[in-house]
């Protein structure tokens, strides 16, 4: 994990001392596997069923996240299942919309979506469809997928929360290519001087803007827009709870960004990386592949 | 008269903001100094964000999923067309309620060009499902419609024109969705929005020398549309111009004639911007000349499209 930072401050050292002790228990508590990442194969698995089965979606997408995604309900998200608009809730906001079937299985497992709803994805009737609907998903936060919308909707419920003095987190996942959408910046700018730091936003890295801009250097444009900026593996259970653990005990004034380094397709060697999977439907040979390197 | 409208604007917010504390306003650098009492009877529900109007509409919705009551402000295209798609998904698709507050909607803007004119908003906004839209053309108008509507969990558009019509209307009289009978007439409907009702009132008595007894009815609200008033009026006089600084396409004009258009023997004209680019400079005064918004135009108008009968003659 690379960090950088704009402080020197005891804060700062404060947060670098947890940061570390949070490291020593995470590598007593969460073994890792042999290549030192951690996979949700589970997750990835009901991802490519869903896909296989409406004839839709974006596996690629999802495989990049899911982890942060898995990991950020299991062990960070204030929330409440049984109570979706529960305002002590954490605000996890989705802008990298097509990325929607990592957050879909991850909500089902935490009870907001059914094994049936599940089932449903893309289909005349569901609720689940190729980009997430606040209107009719418990547990969706706003509707994305137009990209460049996510971060400034959080943005105002950052500041709101801010204005009411509450001390709720407000976490957006967006992607490297959405980086391209000038709104982004705007919200990033916006963020910083309305000194947000109760936001974090979690930049999927998976190197799709890099394919048009090739000019990639992310963290350097979000410190220099005056974030907090961590550089991490975004597959590493390790170097994400880490990462998290610090924006969720940062007491800076300073929104944090979260660079994450993550494969496209991530988990099964013949999804990863940019091409035709990127919207493709596996074939029943292929299904069977999947699973087997997901097994 | 000028800019009456938006200092009722600064008033109503500072007046709404001292009883509400949900009420959030957001500037795209405009009106800063006239909302600083606002700011300071308010503090940390005024916000001058900066040049990024369709993140501030991104942020106002996530401040209304919040739960508070936001009035974005800024100037008309920047906050209708730049930010379209965000007024579309992020507040009217997701249901979110707030307040977008313009300026410099038509040509308003007069010697500022393209860039800086608007009339084609009414239009766009029409497009999205449960959102309204209020062309508040007086003081009073403003400070009743917003108090009307500002907390109603739906998008509202108010268009601040530059002068205001200098008809003065009782409070009571105001109501959200429905118009206005300025005056009762036998042989002719008008049906005016925003500062042209100056004009319309003083056309009015010019025509009623030749013969002519204009019914007008003044909109303040073009969404939703008071089609019952505006019927009823159409009903008795078969005859009926439109008259806006809009465009014809899904401006006020387009809407009377959908309103109306079962009724037999009704002859409808509109005058409005016509459907092209305004190349010209010049004041709000100059341009509403140029293009007929004027006493003289509606009079033109009228002798040359319409047939002077009394209604026994029907």
């Amino acid at each position: 994990m690379v960090v950088k930072t704009n402080q020197g401050n005891p804060v700062t050292k404060a947060v670098f001392s947890f940061c570390s002790w949070l490291f020593l228990d995470l590598m007593l508590n969460y073994p890792l596997k042999e290549d030192g990442i951690v996979m949700h194969e589970e997750f990835r698995k009901k991802i490519v069923q869903m896909v296989y089965d409406s004839r839709d979606g974006h596996i690629p997408s999802a495989f990049s996240i899911i982890d942060m995604v898995a990991i950020l309900y299991e062990d960070f998200l204030k929330f409440n299942a049984n109570d979706p608009q529960w305002e002590g809730r954490d605000y996890f906001f989705l802008s990298k919309g097509h990325g929607c079937l990592g957050l879909y299985v991850v909500l089902n497992k935490h009870g907001f979506i059914s094994d049936e709803e599940l089932k449903g994805f893309c289909t005349s009737g569901g609720i689940l469809g190729e980009h997430p609907d606040s209107t009719l998903v418990a547990g969706v936060e706003a509707c994305t997928g137009s990209l460049g919308h996510g971060l400034p909707i959080a943005v105002g419920m950052a500041l709101g929360l801010k204005i009411r003095t509450k001390s709720n987190n407000v976490y957006v996942l967006i992607g490297d290519g959405e980086c391209h959408e000038g709104t982004i910046w705007e919200a990033a700018h916006v963020a910083r001087n309305l000194q947000l730091g109760n936001l974090c936003v979690i930049v999927d890295w998976n190197k799709s803007g890099a394919q048009l801009m090739p000019m990639d250097d992310l963290p350097a444009k979000w410190e220099a827009f005056g974030w907090n900026t961590i550089v991490i593996d975004g597959h590493s259970k390790q170097e994400i709870m880490a990462a998290l653990g610090q924006a969720k005990t940062s007491k800076t004034d300073r929104p944090m960004a979260i660079i994450a380094n993550t494969v496209k397709g991530k988990g099964v060697a013949m999804l990863e990386g940019h091409g035709r999977w990127h919207h493709r439907i596996p074939t029943e040979e292929e299904l069977h592949q999947i699973m087997e390197a997901l097994s | 008269m000028a800019n009456s409208v938006r200092k009722q604007f600064a008033q109503t917010m500072l007046e709404v903001g001292q009883q509400d504390p949900h009420l959030v306003v957001l500037l795209g650098d405009i009106s800063h100094f006239a909302l600083q009492p606002f700011a300071q009877a308010c503090p940390g529900r005024f916000y001058n964000v900066g040049i990024c109007e369709p993140t501030i509409v991104g942020m106002a919705a996530g401040l209304a999923k919040a739960g508070f009551h936001v009035v974005v402000h800024t100037i008309a295209p920047f906050l209708i067309e730049r930010s379209f798609e965000q007024i579309k998904l992020d507040f009217c698709y997701q249901k979110l309620g707030g307040n977008l507050i313009t300026v410099g909607s038509a040509f308003d803007y007069g010697n500022l060009g393209c860039t800086h004119h608007c009339y084609n908003d009414a239009a766009l906004i029409k497009t999205l499902p449960g959102a309204q839209c209020v062309y508040p053309s007086s003081a009073v108008e403003f400070d009743v419609l917003f108090r009307q509507t500002y907390n109603n969990d739906q998008l509202t558009v108010f268009r601040l024109p530059a002068y205001e019509h200098e008809c003065r209307f009782d409070r009571q009289t105001i109501q959200f969705g429905r118009g206005i009978k300025v005056s009762e007439g036998e042989n002719m409907t008008i049906v005016v929005t925003g500062p042209q009702l100056k004009n319309t009132l003083d056309a009015r008595e010019a025509l009623a020398d030749m013969g002519w007894d204009v019914e007008i009815i003044y909109i303040h609200t073009l969404i939703p549309l008071d089609v019952k008033l505006i019927r009823e009026s159409v009903k008795k006089t078969r005859q009926v111009l439109t008259l806006e600084e809009h465009v014809f396409s899904g401006g006020l004009g387009a809407d009377v004639l959908n309103a109306v258009k079962d009724i037999a023997n009704v002859q409808v004209s509109s005058l409005c911007i016509p459907n092209e680019f305004i190349r010209d400079y010049g004041s709000y005064q100059d341009h509403c000349q140029r293009l007929g918004l004027s006493k003289e135009g509606i009079i033109q108008r009228v002798k040359n499209e319409f047939k002077l009968f009394h209604r026994q003659n029907t």
